[in-house]
């Protein structure tokens, strides 16, 4: 065993909880527009003029409501919003694109905005790219897509393997900032997975109908089956290019422990963002999923606090290369 | 691809990004729809820049009378909230404002004095022609619904609407109106 010894045995158990906290906040946002109707049918105060679905959208939502709130339509405003901005028993959050977008379109500095997208870059600065694995609802619809993409391998179809330029969503983020700046209109909420995702659930629920974004967001989930696995993520989005420069010195970091490791590559197979664990290679684009904590089968991975990645530490440990070449220098050793 | 070519690349594409400016007149051509800001909104153009496409003022209406623009309206105004008066109009209840977090709608207290200063999403206008009781046939429908009775809306004689300067363009007259087409109608603020 190395000197490091083994992670937190709770480490590898955070993909699971990932998981969970990425279908909970999927299923607020599907949860949400749904209460806004409930809400809007306690106005009227019109129960019995309801049509038949009305009434059990109106008898769900009580009764999954009625032990928590006393009055609907008052108290159930204490959560409004998705995660593009949003508004939690009075805390308002923003995303930093959001705001910066805002910035760009409207060409000044609108405080009270700014503030509300504070917390949100503090953790990203602490903690990288965590939003991009543990919260966006767009991630979690592509993460079941690239299961999806495994499946239809299995069943012998050809899905996209491409590899781009990862710098090239940072070239979609200046663009869509410098966009948003000429015609006055926050263009990038329009091109941000996470903000269409959240907007067309409530258009779809609460106001009958898909928008214009829906089409888009389509069209990113089939780039992704048929160009490039995870690519919107990992080449083209605006957002997670932010969090990535956000998160470039950030404190909280997967590591290697080259004593535990034998170069067994499976923390290279699971990786979504396609990044280098096996090499030491994270980087800024690194989204604190866990995934690869969680496969690996030596303890070889775990957080750690710095504020740089290590570099290549040389082959594992525990691998056939390094003991190869180690026997093969203690050998020289003793011949000497 | 090494960090100059990218960084050429980068300048590049904001020169493609900027050719639009030209063409940016035709991104924010609007269609001739009539429709309404919600209440407290700025101005057009500095609430289209100010507004991020949350949708959180149409979850917080009480009413359901804030919509969505798709691509009908022009690229700039995708994703922004109105209200078309016809088919609902304003309750004033000014909780849009309050749940807004970008400043595009202002937060204005709910009481006549603060509503009066901060609103204005358009004016009323009557047609004489089309309005009943200009037609001998005593009506009074709108006044019965505007939230600002004599103050927004005064009556004269058989119930004739007379719209006052003080009138914020809600749009419950519009959408009360008894008349097809209807008699009254708001003219937006940003028209």
């Amino acid at each position: 065993m190395s000197a490091k010894g083994k992670p937190f045995f709770l480490w590898r158990h955070l993909n699971k909880l990932r998981w969970l906290t990425l279908a909970t906040v999927f299923s607020m946002l599907v949860l949400l527009p749904f209460l806004h109707v409930y809400q809007t049918y306690v106005a009227a105060h019109a129960y019995d003029l309801l049509a038949p679905q009305e009434k059990e959208l109106y008898d769900t939502m009580e009764t999954l409501t009625s032990p928590l709130v006393s009055d609907p339509a008052e108290d159930l405003d204490a959560i409004k919003g998705n995660t593009w901005s949003g508004n939690i028993f009075g805390l308002k959050l923003s995303d930093p694109l959001a705001a910066i977008g805002q910035m760009a379109a409207g060409r000044n500095l609108y405080t009270p905005f700014l503030l509300t997208a504070l917390i949100p870059v503090l953790f990203s600065v602490l903690f990288g790219r965590f939003y991009c694995g543990w919260i966006c609802p767009a991630s979690f619809l592509y993460e079941l897509n690239s299961n999806l993409a495994i499946l239809l391998r299995r069943m012998g179809l050809h899905t996209g393997h491409r590899h781009l330029d990862k710098r090239f969503k940072y070239l979609v983020l200046a663009a869509g900032l410098v966009f948003s700046m000429v015609t006055g209109s926050i263009a990038v909420a329009a091109i941000y997975p996470p903000a269409v995702v959240g907007r067309e659930l409530y258009y779809a629920i609460a106001l009958g109908g898909f928008g214009a974004g829906s089409v888009f967001f389509v069209a990113t989930l089939l780039f992704d089956l048929l160009v490039a696995q995870r690519g919107f993520c990992r080449y083209l989005c605006p957002g997670g290019a932010l969090y990535s420069l956000l998160g470039r010195y950030r404190l909280l970091r997967i590591q290697r422990i080259v004593g535990n490791c034998n170069d067994c590559a499976k923390c290279n197979a699971v990786c979504e963002f396609g990044l280098d664990p096996l090499r030491d290679g994270f980087g800024q684009e690194c989204n604190n999923c866990t995934a690869c904590i969680a496969v690996c089968p030596t303890d070889a991975l775990t957080f750690e606090i710095k504020l740089k990645d290590v570099g290549y530490q040389g082959p594992g440990h525990l691998g056939k290369r390094y003991q190869r070449e180690h026997q093969a220098t203690q050998g020289t050793e003793k011949a000497a | 691809m090494q960090r100059r070519t990218f960084i050429k690349s980068i300048g590049v594409a904001a020169a493609a990004a900027a050719a639009p400016a030209v063409s940016s007149a035709a991104l924010t051509e609007r269609s001739s729809l009539r429709y309404l800001r919600p209440p407290g909104s700025l101005a057009e153009d500095e609430f289209v820049s100010r507004c991020i496409r949350c949708g959180q003022c149409g979850e917080a209406c009480p009413n359901r009378c804030i919509s969505y623009f798709g691509l009908g309206n022009g690229m700039a105004s995708l994703d922004t909230p109105y209200i078309i008066p016809r088919d609902k109009g304003c309750i004033l209840c000014m909780k849009c404002g309050d749940v807004c977090p970008s400043g595009a709608i202002k937060p204005i207290t709910r009481g006549l004095k603060p509503i009066l200063e901060g609103v204005h999403m358009g004016h009323a206008v009557v047609d004489e022609h089309l309005c009943l009781s200009y037609q001998g046939k005593s009506c009074g429908v709108c006044y019965r619904a505007c939230p600002l009775p004599d103050v927004a809306i005064s009556v004269g004689m058989m119930e004739q609407p007379h719209v006052s300067d003080k009138c914020v363009g809600c749009g419950l007259c519009e959408r009360a109106c008894i008349q097809m087409p209807q008699a009254i109608r708001i003219i937006p603020a940003h028209a």
